[in-house]
């Protein structure tokens, strides 16, 4: 296959990425346009390609219906999250990589099963069970949501990345005098470092985009920005100006990181069985 | 013996692994504890909607009327299957052209593939939400092309035609997701190793051979990985259609897991609404359980996969 590709080919190739770009990206796109637009732009029934932007729907909506809190919450829920999943996860993943104990194996397939889990199967008993701990309505109960199924991703996804460092590296440190808990910490992690980056930045994109828990847990204070989003999309004269504006915040970090990750997404994404 | 192999030996014969326990006691008590009491809860009558039936046990009832009664459940069941298996074949088409024309043809793909990613890294709620605007009757601006070029009558809207809102779902999670097969099957496609493919060349094989012959038995594995996660994903889809159509019109769109939504968070008829919702863990279970063989069976072969530590 490594002939070089005939011209035409070469040309055919292009074309068709060319569209697929197109396709991928111009509904996002659409609702960055619309983010700038005001209502006569908005609603004109033939599309507007071209029009005098206006900031307005930014303040409209953040400050004139009070969400910033919610981009607040969106961002401590994430980042919180993806520190508890990263403190506990990390060790664990060691152990998976390092250690031999009885049932290994199927307590790392018993935390597979437990991300896989659909959240609509358990929302009922965990609504029920932080209702009873009376977190329901709060920025914890997400918190924990959260951090129970990422926890699985970060097991699963860091056994492979420690797995790629040397046993020998840890036992030199050992020899050399260190505990085997320093040699993770001092050694290990410093090492694995890209691969916990990365790592970190797949939970909080998880955590920052998930509805269902967060929709289902928290209804006022605690919501993130994707629980408030759909509160402004109303049967009749929804202000599609202000949706965008949230839409834009709240996908725009994400975005951003997707292009910082991208290396390391495919292994995370396969639960550490594709190697990017 | 000194006092560092000591706290090895220690560490590894069974201290270390307690270094799991705080992980495991998380997801025992958030995930795997609900679960349990949804299974229970499924045995009884619980609802908050009725107060007389305040969780008696009923035994098998919900499940006897989950298989024999309940045509709605089945109606959701069977469109979910439909909705995965288009959806995700239609995408694993796409996915995997694509990714081959990158490998085929691009060198440096770093930022046409981060491009391509961006439908499936956003919020499935701010996908649900964009499409719902550019699908939107009066002003929406896909739905202006389409009727400019015939595919859409002049008063229809798309999400609320029963003839196309199906489609339209199926389209949408088309066009979110192909990306990450066009992903997973492009680092498949860079980590083929070079030797059989070169051999079956100097063997003078064309290229559709050695597509067919050499590669294609080589990415099985990958090919298994992609279509499962992808068949999970899919089976348990809610955000982007709740969004987008609330399951409807009618109950057009109505998948299992919304339907499990309306039946415990719009009825709150929790008892059976836990056995629709455990009917739904089951299948994904069964689906996971494959995805893991398929990884071990995978991790066997030298490549294109690596396994794990």
């Amino acid at each position: 296959m490594d002939r070089p590709a005939s011209r035409p080919w070469v040309a055919f190739a292009w074309a068709v990425l060319a569209v697929a770009v197109v396709v991928a990206l111009t509904p996002y796109l659409w609702i960055v346009l619309a983010s700038f637009k005001n209502r006569v732009d908005l609603f004109a029934s033939i599309p507007k390609w071209t029009f005098t932007p206006t900031l307005a729907n930014y303040p409209a909506v953040f400050i004139g219906k009070d969400y910033w809190p919610l981009a607040i919450n969106s961002l401590v829920i994430s980042t919180s999250s993806t520190a508890l999943c990263i403190a506990i996860g990390a060790p664990a993943a060691y152990v998976f990589a390092r250690m031999d104990f009885p049932g290994k194996e199927d307590l790392f397939f018993f935390f597979l099963t437990t991300r896989m889990a659909p959240p609509i199967s358990i929302a009922v008993p965990l609504f029920l069970f932080f209702t009873a701990l009376g977190l329901i309505d709060t920025i914890y109960a997400v918190v924990i949501a959260h951090t129970s199924f990422n926890l699985s991703l970060v097991v699963w996804m860091m056994r492979g990345f420690f797995a790629d460092i040397p046993r020998e590296i840890d036992e030199a440190a050992v020899m050399d005098g260190r505990s085997r808990l320093g040699a993770f910490l001092f050694i290990v992690v410093p090492l694995a470092a890209p691969g916990l980056a990365a790592t970190a930045v797949l939970c909080f994109i998880l955590s920052w985009n998930e509805f269902l828990y967060a929709f289902i847990l928290v209804a006022f204070e605690g919501r993130p920005l994707t629980v408030g989003i759909p509160g402004l999309v109303t049967p009749h004269g929804t202000l599609w100006g202000q949706v965008a504006a949230v839409a834009i915040v709240a996908t725009l970090p994400i975005v951003v990181f997707t292009f910082i990750v991208q290396r390391q997404l495919v292994r995370g994404l396969t639960f550490g069985a594709v190697k990017g | 013996m000194t006092a560092s192999t000591r706290g090895t030996l220690l560490l590894d014969r069974g201290v270390g692994p307690l270094l799991v326990l705080p992980a495991t006691l998380l997801v025992v008590v958030f995930l795997v504890g609900p679960f349990y009491y949804m299974m229970y809860t499924a045995l009884t009558d619980l609802s908050f909607a009725d107060a007389s039936r305040n969780g008696n046990f009923v035994g098998l009832d919900n499940f006897r009327k989950l298989m024999r009664d309940d045509p709605l459940f089945w109606d959701s069941f069977l469109l979910t299957l439909r909705f995965v298996v288009l959806a995700v074949s239609i995408e694993f088409v796409l996915g995997f052209a694509l990714a081959f024309l990158i490998f085929r043809f691009v060198a440096r793909q770093r930022l046409l593939t981060t491009l391509l990613l961006i439908p499936m890294m956003i919020a499935p709620v701010a996908v649900g939400l964009i499409w719902r605007l550019l699908l939107q009757g009066d002003f929406g601006m896909v739905t202006y092309y389409m009727r400019k070029v015939g595919l859409l009558s002049q008063n229809a809207a798309v999400l609320s035609s029963p003839d196309l809102v199906f489609p339209a779902i199926v389209a949408i999670d088309v066009w979110q997701w192909t990306p990450f097969v066009t992903l997973v099957m492009l680092a498949g496609l860079m980590s083929l190793p070079r030797s059989p493919i070169e051999a079956a060349m100097m063997d003078g094989a064309g290229p559709v051979r050695v597509f067919l012959d050499v590669m294609l038995p080589l990415l099985k594995p990958i090919i298994a990985l992609v279509l499962l996660l992808r068949g999970i994903d899919a089976f348990k889809e809610f955000d982007k259609v709740f969004i987008m159509t609330g399951g409807g019109p009618g109950t057009l769109t109505e998948l299992v897991s919304i339907y499990a939504y309306r039946v415990n968070f719009r009825n709150w008829d929790l008892g059976y609404g836990a056995a629709v919702a455990f009917m739904v863990y089951l299948v994904v279970l069964i689906l996971c359980s494959i995805f893991y063989k398929a990884i071990y069976w995978s991790a066997n072969r030298p490549a294109p996969l690596g396994g794990h530590g």
